[in-house]
């Protein structure tokens, strides 16, 4: 019976910590405006925390800088199974405008596996919900393969 | 001539003296043989301990029987009707305190067995060590003022000595001088006022100064009673002479600061009952009530505030122990049956959490070399016993059930909320919210402890330290056994300990009758009522089923799926979260906690701070002014 | 016999009710209704009620990382410990006139106030064992919130003893299962003119004293990571939040059984009107009585938290200080001035 509660509400109570890599603040301010009354991503669950070691999605925005690389990496490291990643705006998953610049280290993926990308610049809180709510899906099944 | 029969020595009659004398034996022979490492132990070791068993076996005689023992030295009874000799008389409030200093004596001996085995002059500790032992229970057991007198000159100036006795510690000696300053000023209070009676009653045998002076009365006896009473208030550090303690104690040696604190302070407590109760019978008037209660909350109040600004764990271990005192004194000073037990069940608590908590700080000392808060943290993982015992003696002093500081202070609360109820006077209600929000605040400072030393990170500085030795861990578990199990049992201390020595507050003509063999009227002190509903045991039981099954439950449900670093190596995934930055040492140091407290008193801490110069010249100045007063509130009201 | 029976039938309330399993449904589902007003008062969908099952049910699937700097057995049991204590109290708190003595007798409102500091310490505990800053920075404002609230809280139990006690022997009576019967016979306590600024008092201690959104600076998840949970992860992650439900569970109560004890004196005479008697009218009794006391802590809860959630930003830690000891203290004392000359 445990088992089940566990799986079943695995999905349905997604935790973001939100990993700010060198953004331009322009997503930063979108992803907020996702819990805002208007679009409410509360209703599916999502709350922003304040510790890695409570999140079971991490966002990250901006290019991965070189100065934020490690903090990134060792943040995302102390998030506890089942996790996942996600990049939001174009800048994580390319580099966008910043591409090639020699202060840049990403793309995200090079570094880490990157479940779901969320692409726009920046991306709308609709995108950002759909995106956000595939994650859940792919946290559920983590969590399944966890276990096994 | 009689020969001496062997026997008679186990007549509970001569226990008394015994049990004073073997201190002082003890003290002598460690003199003579003491150059040797384990006769010294032996020595220290069978006096503490043999005085502790007869001081035991005294107690169905007179906590339970309710018999009181006089004992006249060299058999020289008085004639005439006035006492030459020297007497002890011990009643109930003696045994009780005796009890406590024997106790506090044993485990500080056993722990000092390990703790001071590094320093030298040694024998020396040892001997001053039983001085003070000694002084202290011949005062609680003497029967004559003068005695009296002479015992608190022995335990102040062995306390003097021992203050100093790591005098290569920065401000041992200045600690040392002011006790001595301020000590002697006390001591030449007590002696004055031991003068003026002398000269008013011709007598000094307390029992028959107990049955003459408030048949006397006059201008010299009320001068007497506030030479005294600020004499004693020296002994027990009651504010203004709290400096002093704080002080004594940071230089001190840990046993000593569990002496100085458990033993010397409740010497003075002893003091001022004896003086307010017997001699001078003064506590059913309202203005000296009100006297013992005012310096009691004041001293629980400012001294709880002053350890809160403390950063050096003993000094904040001094000021709480001050900030107990005055439960106690407020307690007692309330002079209902229910408020003496209650205060004498705290002063008893007082002992053994405060023992516990001085030698918890002697065990950081011992491994780190300093107990500077600032300079600690993280001790959990290297010394979990100390850990484990420091939380129980801080779970004690805070009133956290079912320890038995919550035990007493309950009481506390009940005995100044029910007087409060029964005199219509606010004035009462005040004193339970007061001791109530200082019981807080000890939690507050305790926390600030906790998080500062045991727990945090570790600095470089203390990554050498361990465990102590089984001998110190033997000594502090003592204590931490006796504060639970008083604290489980209250009834049963209740009842064998604090109500026959709370209800002989009340009824000092059983003290006279007991010593003169004459026949006053004693009254039967009023039953101990209590309104209040605490049963810790069955919420231990409620505790422990809950916290099994939720364990069960844990278990059973993967709460076990825990992961942990392996190797010496921090993997990044448990390395601590740091907001991006890069891992350093950050710990948040003593000083710095309860910020958002101390900014709303920011005025109060500053007054206190300038107040609190440091300098001797002020603090004798504060016992001068603090006696002047006395003299006169005693002059007028009295 | 008889005394398997008796131990089986105590280990069904501290199990069952209104022991552990009372708790953990109605904590949480007062946290979920907490959640849904304040979204609803926000003009947000909110989520669904059952949400904090969910949370914790998660929680309690994802893996435990105990820290390198932890202290281990500190940093495992110190929720847990909070959690028994906390349910162990629920059980010293009677459901109107409902109480199982062998509980209620055990300790008065005093001593409830303390117990209550056992939680508040194991949380200080848990935190302070990972050694992380932001623990320390959170425990030292936890601990001051304590601080603040214990003055009025004392205040507001001081005045409703020695109104109670004015009844009883001795003119006080902390034991809750007496303010119970004597709101039972003279009305609720809140209609006691006197007690009314002690009613707001405790009122708005309640937010305070469990940690919620105005009060919340120990936890602050914005400036210090959630302070003292900041390295928490996982089931005791989980059994925190639990906790904080349970706590608000225990604070509401109290307010009803203090100052509102009296609404459950019609429930017998109701169940007897339908017309059950013997064991079964006493089962109904009980199931009304519940339901009256949680729907009467979610109006409470609604009031007192959710309410001052929404309207409210969070205070700084010197504020709430401030506030409870100079406003709030001011009322609860007026209170007692007003018991103690009569009114």
């Amino acid at each position: 019976m445990f088992k089940k509660l566990i799986a079943e509400s695995t999905g349905k109570s997604p935790w973001l910590f939100h990993i700010n890599a060198g953004s331009c603040n322009g997503c930063d301010i979108e992803l907020v405006s996702v819990l805002t009354p208007r679009y409410d991503a509360e209703r599916l669950g999502f709350k922003l925390t304040g510790s890695p070691r409570h999140a079971d999605i991490v966002v990250v925005t901006g290019p991965v800088t070189q100065q934020s690389l490690n903090r990134v990496l060792r943040s995302i490291e102390q998030v506890p199974d089942p996790k996942c990643i996600v990049t939001m705006g174009s800048c994580p998953q390319s580099g966008n405008v910043f591409r090639g610049s020699y202060s840049v280290a990403g793309p995200l993926s090079k570094y880490v596996h990157v479940d779901v990308d969320v692409a726009g610049c920046t991306p709308k809180p609709e995108a950002v919900i759909d995106g956000l709510y595939l994650a859940t899906q792919i946290l559920a099944e983590k969590r399944k393969e966890m276990k096994k | 001539m009689k020969y001496i029969d062997l026997l008679n020595f186990l007549n509970p009659v001569h226990f008394p003296i015994i049990a004073i004398m073997l201190y002082f034996l003890g003290a002598f022979l460690i003199v003579l043989f003491g150059r040797n490492r384990i006769v010294r132990n032996c020595i220290a070791f069978l006096a503490t301990g043999l005085t502790l068993t007869l001081l035991i076996l005294l107690v169905k005689p007179i906590l339970i029987d309710g018999g009181i023992i006089p004992y006249w030295m060299g058999n020289r009874v008085p004639a005439g009707g006035y006492a030459i000799g020297i007497a002890l008389e011990v009643d109930a409030l003696s045994l009780f305190f005796g009890l406590l200093v024997a106790t506090a004596v044993f485990v500080a001996i056993l722990y000092s067995f390990s703790y001071m085995s590094e320093d030298d002059n040694e024998p020396q500790y040892y001997t001053l060590f039983l001085m003070l032992a000694g002084g202290v229970l011949g005062m609680v057991f003497s029967g004559d003022l003068f005695n009296m007198f002479i015992m608190v000159e022995i335990l102040t100036f062995a306390a003097v000595a021992l203050t100093a006795f790591r005098n290569r510690v920065t401000g041992a000696l200045e600690a040392a001088f002011k006790y001595l300053v301020v000590g002697c000023i006390g001591s030449t209070c007590i002696l004055a006022g031991t003068i003026l009676l002398y000269q008013q009653t011709h007598t000094l045998n307390l029992a028959q100064l107990a049955y003459v002076i408030p048949r006397v009365g006059g201008t010299n006896v009320t001068v007497a009673f506030a030479l005294l009473f600020i004499g004693f208030c020296t002994k027990a550090f009651i504010v203004p002479f709290h400096p002093l303690a704080a002080d004594a104690h940071g230089a001190a040696p840990a046993p000593v600061s569990v002496m100085i604190s458990g033993v010397l302070t409740k010497s003075g407590i002893y003091g001022i009952i004896r003086l307010s109760f017997f001699l001078f019978q003064t506590m059913n008037l309202g203005t000296m009530q009100f006297w013992l209660v005012f310096l009691g909350s004041v001293s629980m109040f400012v001294c709880v505030t002053m350890a809160l600004a403390q950063h050096d764990f003993k000094r904040l271990l001094a000021f709480h122990s001050i900030s107990q005192i005055g439960y106690v004194l407020t307690a007692v000073g309330l002079a209902t049956t229910l408020g003496a037990s209650a205060g004498l069940y705290h002063a008893m608590n007082h002992t053994l959490f405060k023992g516990l908590l001085f030698l918890t700080a002697g065990a950081v000392l011992h491994e780190t070399g300093t107990t500077d808060l600032g300079k600690l943290g993280g001790l959990s993982k290297k010394m979990p016993w100390t850990t484990a015992l420091f939380l129980i003696g801080a779970a004690s002093i805070s009133g956290i059930p079912p320890f038995n500081g919550f035990a007493s202070k309950w009481l506390i609360y009940q005995a100044s909320y029910e007087k409060a109820v029964e005199t219509g006077n606010i004035g009462f209600a005040l004193v339970t919210i007061c001791a109530l929000v200082t019981s807080t605040l000890t939690l507050a400072s305790f926390v600030k402890v906790t998080q500062s030393v045991f727990f945090g990170q570790l600095p470089k500085e203390c990554e050498n330290a361990k465990e102590v030795s089984w001998g110190m861990r033997l000594a502090m578990s003592i204590l931490a056994i006796l504060c639970l199990v008083t604290g489980l049992f209250p009834n049963a201390v209740q009842k064998l300990l604090t109500i026959p020595a709370g209800s002989a507050l009340f009824n000092p003509n059983a003290y006279i009758n007991g010593m003169w063999q004459s026949h006053l009227p004693e009254t039967a002190a009023p039953a101990v009522q209590t309104v209040g509903v605490w049963n810790p045991t069955n919420w231990l039981i409620l505790l422990m089923i809950a916290l099994l099954s939720i364990c069960i439950v844990a278990i059973a449900s993967k709460y076990d799926a825990v992961r942990e670093n392996k190797g010496e190596k921090v993997a990044l995934k448990y390395s601590l979260f740091y907001g991006g930055e890069e891992t350093e040492f950050s710990q948040v140091g003593g000083g710095d906690l309860f910020w958002g407290f101390k900014q709303n008193w920011r005025h109060y801490f500053s007054f206190m701070h300038n107040l609190h110069s440091g300098i001797v010249n002020d603090y004798s100045l504060w016992a001068v002014v603090a006696l002047a007063l006395a003299m006169v509130y005693a002059l007028i009201v009295l | 016999m008889d005394m398997i029976l008796n131990a089986l039938k105590y280990l069904a309330y501290v199990l069952i009710f209104p022991g552990f399993l009372f708790c953990f449904l109605s904590g949480l589902l007062l946290c979920g209704i907490d959640r849904k007003l304040v979204a609803r008062m926000q003009k947000r969908v909110g989520p669904p009620i059952l949400q904090p099952f969910y949370d914790f049910f998660k929680l309690c699937g994802k893996e435990t990382i105990v820290p390198a700097a932890a202290n281990k057995f500190m940093f495992l049991m110190a929720p847990l410990l909070g959690l028994a204590a906390l349910v162990v109290l629920q059980l010293f708190i009677p459901v109107f006139q409902f109480n199982i003595p062998a509980f209620t007798e055990v300790a008065d409102v005093i001593v409830i106030l303390y117990l209550l500091l056992i939680p508040a310490v194991s949380i200080i505990l848990g935190g302070a064992s990972t050694g992380s800053p932001y623990a320390g920075v959170g425990l030292s404002r936890e601990m001051v919130t304590v601080l603040a609230c214990e003055l009025p809280l004392v205040l507001v139990l001081l005045s409703v003893g020695k109104v109670v006690g004015a009844s009883y022997q001795g003119g006080i009576c902390f034991s809750m299962t007496k303010i119970v019967e004597y709101q039972m016979s003279h009305g609720s306590l809140i209609t006691h003119a006197g007690l009314i600024p002690a009613a707001i008092a405790f009122l708005l201690v309640i937010p305070g004293e469990t940690g919620n959104h105005p009060f919340d600076a120990a936890e602050a998840e914005t400036e210090i990571c959630e302070g003292m949970l900041a390295e928490y992860s996982g089931a005791p992650l989980g059994v925190f939040k639990l906790n904080h439900g349970i706590k608000m569970l225990t604070m509401t109560s109290l307010f009803v059984m203090l100052f509102f004890g009296g609404l459950g004196s019609g429930i017998e005479s109701l169940v007897a009107l339908v017309g059950l008697t013997g064991t079964a009218a006493h089962m109904v009794s009980v199931l009304l009585a519940v339901l009256l006391l949680f729907l009467l802590c979610v109006i409470v809860t609604a009031v007192g938290i959710s309410l001052v959630h929404a309207v409210t930003a969070r205070l700084k830690i010197e504020q709430i200080f401030k506030y409870y000891w100079t406003v709030v203290s001011g009322l609860a004392l007026l209170s007692l001035v007003l018991v103690w000359y009569g009114l």
